[in-house]
């Protein structure tokens, strides 16, 4: 897109220049700096001030031409006038006396154009050529050329000089066609103004002239008209919709699509002339220097902030010597090392004008490239652009007409010329597609290595079915359209090298995940489809890599002084506050951090034995995805995470029973709770007995500091796993546990988990019991000993105080029958809620009951 | 044709009829005639055109800059595709008229259902006002 300058519309007084001037210089520098010197140069300026002269010579009657449509010009027409105003002086007054100007020499358009036009055209061409000697011989050469057509003659002295436009025009020609049919429409007839030679120095009209003019064909005053011109091209190439057709018009969209095609082929000799290759060379002078960032400190100052639109002529289109040494695709346009035969500033749009001469024989002689083929070497570097440019000219169909081809820099006319570069593109192209038109060289690829060798076999395969369709018809559509092209080549180039230079990674397996798996996959599959025999044909694929250099700003130190020389730019802006890092010493403080580093030791312990125990849970699945060799490894892996998961337990190394300290530790925050809870299953039986005795034995203390986030409950379920697979022995000492000192019951009776443990404890107990007659429970008193008192604790507890538990186990009735009377027995019945259960094998199914409840309750 | 094979860009569109759509619901139909990196549209010869119901109006508006962030979508017109609509052009006047209808009814709609909605305490912000949070 293309920057406008100012839009200026109202000042049309050269006084108001004046104080503009700084403020709006001041801002373009700013501009110049953020998007580049797009359009404003300084020697443009001066060329304007040449050409002034010239236009004071004899102008007038070409600025009549464009004169009748200024008058009554919708505001678009207006605005867009002034928009292509530089907002260096001299431009602004540009044109209302342009205007004036062109109006005064509205009566004699049409004599002049045909008659004296040519006078004009010469010194315009004259002055050019002086100009810019590369043209000159192009410009010799076709001066001479006979105008094909009056209305052709006339209008190539306003496209003789281009000034530099933000829009360039290179093929609006047809519209100004009706530039004869101005004498028909004296509405448009402004007041005679101010002569060119009020012109101030340093403007210069024609360009203006000839975009306004063209503008003005399409929309002139009316608002009827406009719709009927701005239907016309969409007359032409489609029927798209019912359009008023006012009867004045009718002769033009009668005489445009004729017009315009002849227009055009009788275009083309003109253009070389430099037209659009001065609007380039102008537009791309070297900007100022910049006033801010000194080197020390910031990236090396770039003549052109990145973001700029194109400069230089992509002449090493035609270079046939390319060098990639390196994977980045994405240059900036290089200087050329060798003088290029072809002149310096013709444009790709030049060079496609030339090309469109070419298709006309009678003006092959006139192309500059009869000069002769490019010498090798011309250029350092063709880029992914342009040789993208080559491969659609040879891709695509070769019969396009006219400036429909804004892709074809040298057209297929160039064939034998081109007959050179697809050879030296060479490693970097692939294997011509087996079918090819037969007018065309080798295709050339794209730069195409950063793709995956399959992506790039399909891409070239579809651009080839595509290829022919698209030239047949688009060509042809374009060849109707005045408008085409307004995008140069460059700058179609540019936004693709801006959006390439996006493409460019760093990481291709992050940024572009989806891709590298797809295609990666492929391969995989191909290569299990294919035998071994043809592995060479699998290549491998390369991806650019961009270097990931580390750019800091080191601040430049002086020997012998103070400080360093800091500098602040775009890329190490200024430190604000210069934080340092004190350590406070307060009594206080040392407590409180410490009690808060002991938690987060808690925490951290618990999170390493997390991270063990996720990779213990998941060896199984695993284990069994894993193919035979590694097996054994993940084996071994695994062994030793459950050691270090025991072995985290202790709280010494040489320690070997479990640590109450440690667990206890771990207990105290939610997390851990978690983690034992998932632990037990893991740990082998001794240490989970020992790991459920410490939880029982710390009850109290545990149960305490739960109240907050009363997750105990979550133990449940392992924990009875654990009780079920304790011995005798194991669980009368876990009853002793959880009994412990005096008053300890009383708590653990109050805290559900407590209560339910004591169940579990009682019914695997009373479990053991009654289906094992010679257990060993009953060996000594203790089992007995306890029950009798947990019994009279529960009796003598108020109901009130009883937490319920998670569940009853139903056996616990039978076992409060072995050892309380019937009195007894009925208030426990009534305390705890057990339900009587008579027959045997209603409790064994509540037992199976019980246990399945077990699992699902949890 | 693409510069970079495997990637989508507007430059293949250049010179050629597109439909656009705003994001304040205009549609644009033009030619496409130049772009830049953040997808700014120039179009050139825009029409605009308003739907409503069955009936179409065409506003010729000339040459369209649209800003990149602004475009919901954008679609390439086939030209030689076979223009079969039931679609009814009117004059601008016409739609212009029948839009205006059509967006009082619709406030007539969203009023009485905001009030309904108010008579329960509910209260939906209007979708227009999103853009700005």
């Amino acid at each position: 897109m293309f920057r406008f300058q100012s839009l200026d519309e109202d000042c049309t007084l050269e006084e108001e220049d004046e104080g503009q001037i700084e403020e709006e210089d001041g801002i373009d520098q700013f501009n110049d700096d953020t998007f580049g010197a797009g359009a404003i140069d300084d020697d443009w300026q001066e060329e304007h001030k040449r050409l002034a002269g010239l236009d004071r010579t004899g102008l007038g009657a070409g600025l009549g031409l464009g004169g009748g449509g200024m008058g009554g010009e919708s505001d678009l027409g207006g605005a867009i006038n002034s928009t292509h105003l530089h907002s260096s002086a001299g431009h602004l007054p540009l044109p209302s006396s342009l205007k004036f100007s062109s109006s005064s020499g509205l009566p004699l358009p049409d004599m002049e154009d045909r008659g004296g036009g040519g006078g004009l055209a010469e010194s315009l061409a004259r002055l050019i050529l002086e100009a810019d000697p590369a043209i000159a011989g192009v410009g010799a050469a076709e001066r001479p050329g006979p105008s094909s057509s009056s209305s052709g003659s006339s209008l190539s002295p306003l496209q003789g000089l281009e000034r530099p436009r933000v829009l360039p025009q290179p093929s609006c020609i047809p519209h100004l066609t009706q530039s004869h049919q101005l004498p028909h429409h004296p509405q448009h007839q402004l007041p005679p103004g101010p002569s060119i030679s009020g012109l101030p120095p340093g403007t210069s009209p024609m360009s203006m002239l000839s975009y306004q003019q063209q503008q003005h064909m399409l929309r002139r005053g009316t608002a009827p008209m406009a719709q009927m011109n701005s239907h016309s091209i969409w007359e032409n190439s489609m029927g798209f919709g019912p359009v008023s057709v006012t009867p004045t018009l009718v002769t033009h969209m009668e005489d445009s699509p004729l017009m315009s095609i002849i227009k055009e082929v009788g275009l083309p000799k003109r253009a070389p002339q430099g037209r659009n290759d001065e609007a380039r060379d102008l537009s791309e002078r070297v900007p100022p220097p910049r006033s801010s960032s000194p080197v020390i400190g910031s990236p090396p100052v770039r003549a052109v902030p990145i973001g700029t639109p194109p400069k230089q002529p992509m002449s090493h289109a035609l270079n046939h010597q390319i060098h990639h040494p390196t994977a980045v695709h994405v240059r900036a346009p290089i200087q050329h090392r060798y003088p290029p035969p072809f002149p310096e500033r013709v444009s790709p749009n030049t060079l496609l004008n030339l090309a469109v001469s070419f298709s006309s024989p009678q003006l092959f002689q006139n192309s500059p490239l009869c000069c002769g083929p490019f010498p090798p070497g011309v250029g350092p570097v063709l880029s992914q652009i342009q040789r993208a440019q080559l491969l659609n000219s040879q891709v695509a169909g070769f019969p396009r007409g006219g400036p429909a081809a804004p892709l074809l820099p040298g057209g297929g006319g160039f064939r034998p010329f081109f007959g050179g570069p697809p050879p030296p593109l060479g490693h970097r192209m692939g294997p011509p597609p087996p079918h090819c038109p037969p007018n065309h060289t080798p295709p050339i690829r794209h730069n195409t290595t950063h793709l995956h060798p399959q992506h790039r076999r399909m891409l070239t395969q579809r651009m080839q079915n595509r290829g022919g369709e698209h030239g047949r018809t688009g060509g042809d559509r374009r060849s109707r359209d005045p408008y085409s092209n307004l995008m140069s080549q460059k700058e179609k180039e540019w936004v693709t090298k801006i959006q390439m230079m996006q493409l460019q990674s760093t990481d291709p397996y992050l940024d572009d995940y989806y891709y590298q798996n797809y295609y990666e996959k492929m391969e995989k599959r191909q290569e299990r489809e294919r035998d071994s025999s043809k592995k060479e044909h699998t290549t491998k694929l390369i991806t650019p890599q961009v270097a990931k250099v580390e750019h800091t700003y080191r601040p430049v130190q002086f020997a012998g002084s103070l400080g360093k020389l800091t500098v602040s730019s775009v890329n190490n802006p200024r430190k604000m506050i210069d934080a340092v890092v004190t350590t406070r010493t307060d009594d206080e403080e040392k407590r409180e951090k410490q009690v808060w580093n002991k938690r987060r030791q808690i925490l951290y312990t618990v999170e390493k034995m997390y991270s063990l125990l996720l990779e213990v849970q998941d060896f199984e699945k695993r284990f069994v995805q894993a193919p035979e060799e590694d097996r054994e490894v993940l084996l071994e892996q695994h062994k030793s995470n459950t050691v270090q998961l025991c072995n985290s337990l202790r709280e010494k190394e040489w320690d070997d029973r479990v640590s109450d300290e440690q667990c206890v530790m771990i207990m105290s925050v939610r997390k851990g709770k978690r983690l034992i809870s998932r632990l037990l299953p893991f740990l082998p039986s001794p240490q989970s007995a020992a790991v459920v005795m410490a939880i029982s034995r710390n009850l109290p203390a545990l149960a305490k500091k739960d109240k907050q986030d009363q997750v105990l409950c979550w133990l449940v379920e392992p924990v009875s796993a654990v009780i079920l697979s304790l011995s005798s022995s194991a669980l009368t000492d876990l009853l002793q546990e959880l009994q412990g000192n005096e008053g300890q019951l009383a708590t653990v009776l109050h805290n559900k988990f407590g209560v339910t443990l004591l169940y579990l404890i009682l019914s695997e107990g009373e479990r053991m019991q009654s289906s094992d007659s010679n257990c060993q429970l009953m060996d000594d008193n203790r089992w007995t000993e306890l029950v009798f008192s947990v019994t009279r604790e529960l009796l003598s507890v108020p109901a009130s105080s009883l937490s319920p538990p998670l569940f009853t186990p139903p056996n616990l009735l039978s076992l409060f029958s072995r050892y309380v009377d019937r009195q007894r027995l009925e208030v426990l019945q009534d305390k705890l809620q057990i339900s009587s259960l008579s027959s045997p094998i209603l409790e064994g199914l509540n037992q199976a009951l019980c246990n399945t409840t077990l699992s699902t309750h949890l | 044709m693409n510069y970079v094979p495997g990637t989508a860009s507007l430059i293949d569109d250049i010179d050629k009829k597109h439909l656009v759509l705003l994001r304040d619901g205009r549609t644009l139909i033009g030619y496409l005639r130049s772009i830049d990196q953040f997808a700014n549209l120039v179009f050139h010869q825009t029409v605009e055109r308003i739907h409503v119901g069955k009936k179409f109006g065409d506003i010729p508006r000339g040459i369209f800059i649209v800003r990149g962030e602004n475009v919901v979508l954008l679609g390439e017109i086939d030209m030689e595709k076979p223009c079969d609509t039931v679609l009814q052009q009117v004059s601008i006047e016409e739609i212009l008229e029948e839009q205006r209808l059509q967006q009082q009814s619709k406030q007539e709609t969203e009023k009485v259902k905001m009030l309904a909605l108010k008579d329960r305490g509910l209260s939906i912000p209007k979708a227009d006002n999103l853009d700005e949070y």
